[in-house]
């Protein structure tokens, strides 16, 4: 039970926080974080529990994104309807490119996948179908309800609540299959994983294609809210790094380590923006960088590691010893 | 010990009252908002535009008779509202669409501004723009050229600057007349790159130019940022048209510059569309073997002593660069803005919107050579317009084109180096 305790104070949190701080801008924030949780804990499926660090995620972000959008400005059709197509075309190139580059080990898997992400842009960037560099609109005044342009981010906010439970679920349930038992053994050897029979290739490209579909979906819902995707925004490096930053310094492998290193990143950048912005010189990322070098430096683990070992330290006097002392 | 608290408290009582000083003040201050980019790669056109908006409101704020007709100048502050001063809050986009519409949700609901400019980039001006759309708060791009941002159906979006099918007019007009002065202007190549800018201009061009009967154009494209253009030049060599029409920002302007006199390739006439070519590293690197090279531009110094030289003197002391179109250009539309706010009377959007809608300014009110501002009812200036100018002599822009606006004849056909 001890274990529930902690998640379900904070999903009681993440339901009260809207009403907790009710102006526009705090409401989308939150919105903000939850959807960089929804595309961050998608990567930590791959990232994370295989220990394939793609660098290139922006390509199925994008993938939902313009699906979205597509569908709208194409078929004039509601965004939402471009979500399953997103997820198809993210599942189906996550198929495509996971063959050949998960083979590759390291850093050799990482440029790969920027590589793709790369080409990708400078394909759609060229590509006068998908609106080549201007990009795609969604629409601007809401013909009904399933436009899902609404001027308060509240019915984002829990929209977005919504997916992030789903992903984290998908994903506590895989860690709990035989999948995820496959998994831990080949992040930690793969090479003795695969001489124990697990099936590695094909159980990383899983784990590669459902971290794509779950990614596209949060690309399609970043589409929706800000209505508007173009090469940079949809496909762009930037938002590559910006779901590996995440997950990577609120605990990488961990269920909740996403969420909580979205919770810390997003604020900080956004607020330290509004503070920072409007003086020019970029100062903005000076100070947004140098709280991530820190964060890096003294607690590579992640935060939520950090945490997890500040529990555990009170705990033990209540008799639960020094047994996971391991690092 | 006991005085430095005393100390102490005097002076959070003393900054208490400053404070509340400052709050009554604040009655009589209207709050702008601009969300300028103000890092990422286009960072130095969100410094040079936030200068020339500070050098704006040092004439709406304070007292300057000299600059004559210019509206707000005369007196200080806004006389519509009691004298009031102007305050822009300042808003780096990041050069991302999210950020940007971020920032005008902030503007709108945390910093209450009046009304906002912005973004520079069209996608960018896209997505906060419709933030303000749903609030209903006025937002006025100066300098965004993208064709869709006036085919939205909004209400509260208006934009001065001149857009492409402006550019194609005056293009037209301009190849016209120079056939008349005995140019050969028969067969053109339009050279872009593969940005939103370098496509969408492209193409409105060879539309607009299709319709006016001008069917000999090729199309000539280039990845932005390149670093090589023997390929695109040496293409253009063999084609030989009469007109190059260049669509480039500044560092593939300069490195076409240098291709261009490498392979000894000179075109009779080279046209450019602004953008790079306006760029004063352009003129510094590459002036020298680009001699007689036409460029558009909404912006033209003038004689010594006229509101647009006294201007370009304050811009010129306050940024250390010279005053080129895109800042005259940001600048001319946040006193558009301004003039509406003050005509207004109120910090009301409503009125603020029915002011902007009933905009008529005449030429001699503006800092730049538009025919005046006008908005219609997509939001867009009708009176929206440019000169043509020319590098002549070393490393000045003269305008040669309208006639009326001309300081020099238009030199050709194109010397280079």
């Amino acid at each position: 039970m001890r274990r529930l305790l902690w998640p379900s104070v904070f999903a009681a949190f993440a339901i009260a926080y809207p009403l907790l701080l009710s102006s526009p801008f705090q409401q989308r924030l939150g919105a903000l974080v939850l959807l960089y949780a929804i595309a961050a804990s998608a990567w930590n499926i791959v990232g994370g529990y295989a220990g394939q660090v793609s660098v290139g995620h922006a390509v199925f972000f994008g993938c939902g994104a313009y699906a979205a959008m597509g569908s709208y400005a194409k078929f004039g059709l509601s965004p939402l309807f471009g979500i399953p197509g997103g997820i198809v075309l993210a599942v189906g190139l996550a198929a495509i490119v996971g063959v050949p580059t998960l083979r590759l080990s390291g850093h050799y898997f990482s440029m790969a996948t920027i590589a793709v992400a790369e080409t990708m842009r400078l394909i759609v960037t060229n590509t006068d179908y998908v609106g080549a560099a201007v990009g795609l609109s969604g629409p601007t005044v809401a013909r009904n309800v399933f436009d899902l342009s609404f001027i308060s981010a509240l019915p984002y906010y829990y929209l977005f609540l919504t997916v992030l439970a789903i992903t984290l679920f998908i994903t506590w349930w895989m860690t709990n299959s035989r999948m995820g038992f496959y998994l831990r053994a080949i992040k930690d050897s793969e090479r003795a994983a695969r001489s124990l029979g697990a099936p590695a290739s094909r159980t990383k490209l899983y784990a590669f294609m459902l971290s794509a579909g779950l990614t596209s979906v949060a690309g399609a819902l970043y589409a929706m809210m800000f209505g508007f995707v173009d090469p940079e925004s949809g496909l762009g490096i930037l938002i590559s790094v910006k779901i590996l930053i995440m997950a990577a310094l609120g605990g990488a492998g961990l269920l909740f380590g996403p969420l909580v290193g979205a919770a810390i990143l997003v604020p900080l950048e956004e607020i330290s923006n509004n503070v920072l912005g409007g003086k020019g010189a970029g100062l903005t990322f000076v100070v947004y960088g140098a709280i991530i070098v820190l964060i890096a430096r003294f607690q590579p683990g992640g935060i939520l590691s950090l945490i997890q070992r500040h529990l555990r330290k009170d705990a033990r006097p209540a008799g639960q010893g020094g047994a996971d002392h391991a690092p | 010990m006991k005085l430095k608290h005393v100390t102490g408290l005097l002076s959070a009582a003393a900054m208490s009252i400053a404070l509340a000083g400052a709050a009554v003040a604040q009655d009589k201050v209207v709050k702008i908002g601009a969300i300028l980019p103000m890092s990422g790669g286009t960072a130095s056109i969100g410094a040079h535009a936030k200068a020339a908006i500070e050098v704006a409101l040092d004439i709406i704020n304070n007292a300057h008779p000299e600059l004559g007709k210019l509206p707000l100048a005369k007196n200080a502050g806004l006389a519509g509202l009691g004298g009031a001063k102007v305050e822009v809050i300042f808003a780096d986009n990041q050069g991302s669409p999210a950020t940007g519409q971020n920032q005008a949700l902030r503007l709108i609901t945390e910093e209450k501004v009046a009304a906002i400019l912005g973004a520079y980039q069209s996608g960018i001006t896209l997505t906060s723009s419709a933030i303000a759309e749903k609030y209903g708060i006025p937002y006025l791009t100066p300098e965004s050229v993208a064709a869709n941002l006036t085919e939205r159906g909004f209400k509260w979006f208006f934009r001065t600057t001149p857009i492409a099918p402006d550019f194609v007019r005056i293009y037209d007009e301009f190849l016209t007349d120079m056939k008349a002065a005995g140019g050969k202007t028969d067969s053109i190549a339009l050279v872009h790159d593969n940005t939103e800018y370098g496509t969408s201009v492209a193409n409105t061009i060879a539309a607009g130019f299709k319709e006016k009967g001008r069917t000999n154009v090729i199309d000539v494209a280039y990845p932005v940022n390149a670093t090589d253009l023997q390929a695109q030049v040496l293409q253009l060599k063999e084609k030989k048209p009469d007109v190059l029409l260049m669509i480039s920002y500044t560092s593939d302007a300069i490195l076409f510059a240098k291709t261009m006199q490498s392979q000894d390739y000179k075109p009779p006439i080279l046209l450019a569309d602004d953008a790079g070519y306006s760029d004063p590293s352009f003129i510094k690197a590459v002036g020298k073997i680009s001699q007689g090279v036409f460029n558009r531009s909404a912006w033209a110094v003038g004689p010594a002593g006229s509101p647009s030289a006294i201007v370009a003197d304050m811009y010129k002391k306050k940024s250390g660069e010279e005053m080129e179109d895109t800042v005259g250009r940001e600048m001319q539309g946040f006193f558009v803005l301004v003039d509406a706010i003050d005509r207004a009377g109120s910090t009301d959007p409503a009125k603020i919107q029915a002011a902007l809608k009933a905009t008529d300014l005449k030429p001699d009110q503006l800092i730049m050579g538009y025919k005046g501002v006008k908005f219609d009812d997509k939001g867009q200036n009708v009176l929206a317009s440019a000169y043509i100018i020319q590098l002549q002599d070393g490393e000045n822009y003269v305008s040669v084109w309208p006639k009326a606006n001309a300081e020099k004849p238009p030199m050709l056909p194109y010397k280079g180096w």
